[in-house]
């Protein structure tokens, strides 16, 4: 079943592209400063969140700025692919009334946005690295694979929100609250073990945190990646796209006509 | 041999008297139901259309046409029966679906070209004939804000035609353009026809049904009155009318 609709999805990829380029177009069209614009923006907050947490609250990490960015590149993939998932079924009612095609496309293109949106500002994250002079090692072979766990991971998220927010138009306000609640609950300014050791255990069940911890051990710190955490990863994220799935499939058939 | 076969197809339509459309409303009034209205949108359909056959449906407004059309292109679900479709489904329910204004037309002959399931390559070898078959050859790298509507619809009509269908689904869709483009447009209906496509057509002008049709359904607040002979159903239609 599952090879079967990997082999259908890929049969829609032109779809699927053409769905996400055009809104990655639109996005930048209206902004004087296009494309850059979207390199400016975590850059912004790179300048301000590094500015205050490495003078006023002296976090002592190795390679502060380059951790703190990661974190901020990765956070935001999530939170803008949940965020516009949630109204790429919702604002789109002429392609789910007028043509067919499988509707999870619509939801997997979104995600596709803003993946292309954030492979877009990695590369001031690039030249970061070669600034700094990082070292690499081989295991940054790791890092595709963790990314691609966690385009999972938010694909699930995104199926459920899209489907759910046809329904409950609230859900965006909710989702908007947890998002800021999440924020703090994911290391991506401080590391996990700023927190009293309580609460650290109780965070390290975020698959966010354990998704970013990986790609900073691999990239930054040259490590291998921590089998626990690797296989924790794994399963959460394809359980998520399992229940993301499921819940979708089982909303679908109404869209068109609560649309 | 039968290409699309309705048996026993019924669709209803809950429609609740207020719409719970917050979870917030749906916790909090999770124990008191809301009251709805039934809507019966089609009873107990049974048909089935040939390869390469065109199917007329003609009925007043609301009386399930639409409905029907939808189920047919999968948009939506029956509530009982079965549809078994044995080809790829083209609807044209609405011309220009995923059209971008702020996309200049070549552009978005691509992005409706692929919405209608078209490969990028046939698009990239079609496109200057499209823009010829709509007229707007000179108009290739205008933004799509800047067409007048009639402009829109023969882009989309040019693009849509170039699909390939195996079965196409139609909705009133040539009521555009001027004279000229309508002649196109039969002449091309006319061309996918002798080519074998099977069509379903809906529509309110009967002498297009009469002229191109093979079969025609009527149908009445969602009820088949009547199928066959174009001549004939379209007659009942109209006595049906009068009285």
């Amino acid at each position: 079943m599952c090879i079967q609709l990997i082999k259908e999805r890929y049969n829609y990829r032109h779809l699927i592209w053409i769905l996400a380029w055009v809104e990655f177009r639109q996005r930048y069209k209206n902004s004087v400063l296009g494309y850059f614009w979207s390199l400016l923006e975590p850059l912004l907050m790179l300048g301000v969140l590094y500015i205050v947490f490495s003078n006023l609250m002296k976090i002592q990490v190795e390679y502060y700025q380059l951790f703190l960015l990661l974190g901020i590149i990765m956070w935001s993939f999530f939170s803008r692919s949940t965020t516009l998932s949630l109204l790429s079924i919702r604002f789109k009612p002429n392609l789910i009334k007028k043509v067919y095609f499988p509707r999870d496309i619509m939801v997997i293109s979104t995600c596709t946005t803003t993946f292309l949106m954030s492979l877009f500002e990695s590369v001031v994250f690039v030249i970061f690295m070669a600034l700094f002079q990082i070292p690499l090692s081989i295991n940054i072979a790791y890092l595709p694979c963790i990314i691609f766990l966690f385009y999972i991971l938010t694909l699930g998220v995104s199926l459920t929100l899209a489907s759910l927010n046809v329904y409950y138009q609230d859900m965006q306000y909710i989702w908007a609250l947890i998002l800021q609640i999440g924020f703090f609950a994911t290391p991506v300014i401080y590391p996990l073990s700023v927190f009293p050791p309580y609460l650290m255990k109780v965070l390290s069940y975020n698959p966010l945190a354990q998704i970013i911890f990986l790609a900073r051990e691999v990239t930054l710190y040259s490590k291998a990646p921590d089998v626990a955490s690797f296989v924790y990863v794994f399963f959460v994220a394809f359980v998520m796209l399992g229940i993301g799935y499921a819940i979708f499939n089982r909303l679908e058939p109404k869209f068109a006509e609560e649309l | 041999m039968a290409v699309i076969e309705v048996s026993h197809l019924n669709k209803v339509f809950r429609i609740p008297h207020e719409k719970r459309n917050t979870l917030f409303k749906a916790v909090t009034e999770f124990f008191t139901p809301v009251p709805f209205e039934i809507f019966h949108a089609l009873k107990d359909i049974s048909l089935s259309v040939e390869e390469g056959e065109m199917l007329g449906i003609i009925g007043v407004n609301g009386s399930g046409k639409s409905t029907l059309l939808k189920i047919l292109a999968r948009i939506l679900v029956p509530t009982s029966g079965s549809v078994l479709i044995k080809k790829r489904v083209t609807p044209f329910l609405e011309l220009g679906v995923g059209f971008n204004t702020d996309f200049t037309a070549a552009e978005n002959i691509k992005i409706y070209g692929i919405i209608m399931g078209l490969s990028p390559k046939e698009i990239e070898e079609k496109s200057d004939y499209i823009l010829e078959f709509a007229g707007l050859t000179r108009f290739r790298d205008t933004k799509l804000r800047n067409f007048s509507s009639g402009m829109h619809v023969r882009l989309a009509f040019s693009t849509a035609i170039q699909t390939n269908p195996q079965i196409l689904l139609l909705d009133e869709v040539l009521a555009v353009g001027d004279i000229e483009f309508q002649k196109k447009c039969l002449d091309t209906l006319w061309a996918f026809k002798n080519e074998g496509v099977t069509m379903v057509y809906v529509s309110h002008d009967l002498d297009s049904v009469k002229k191109f049709c093979d079969r025609t359904l009527l149908l009445h607040k969602g009820e088949q009155v009547m199928v066959g002979d174009p001549r004939e159903v379209v007659t009942r239609y109209q006595g049906h009318d009068a009285t």
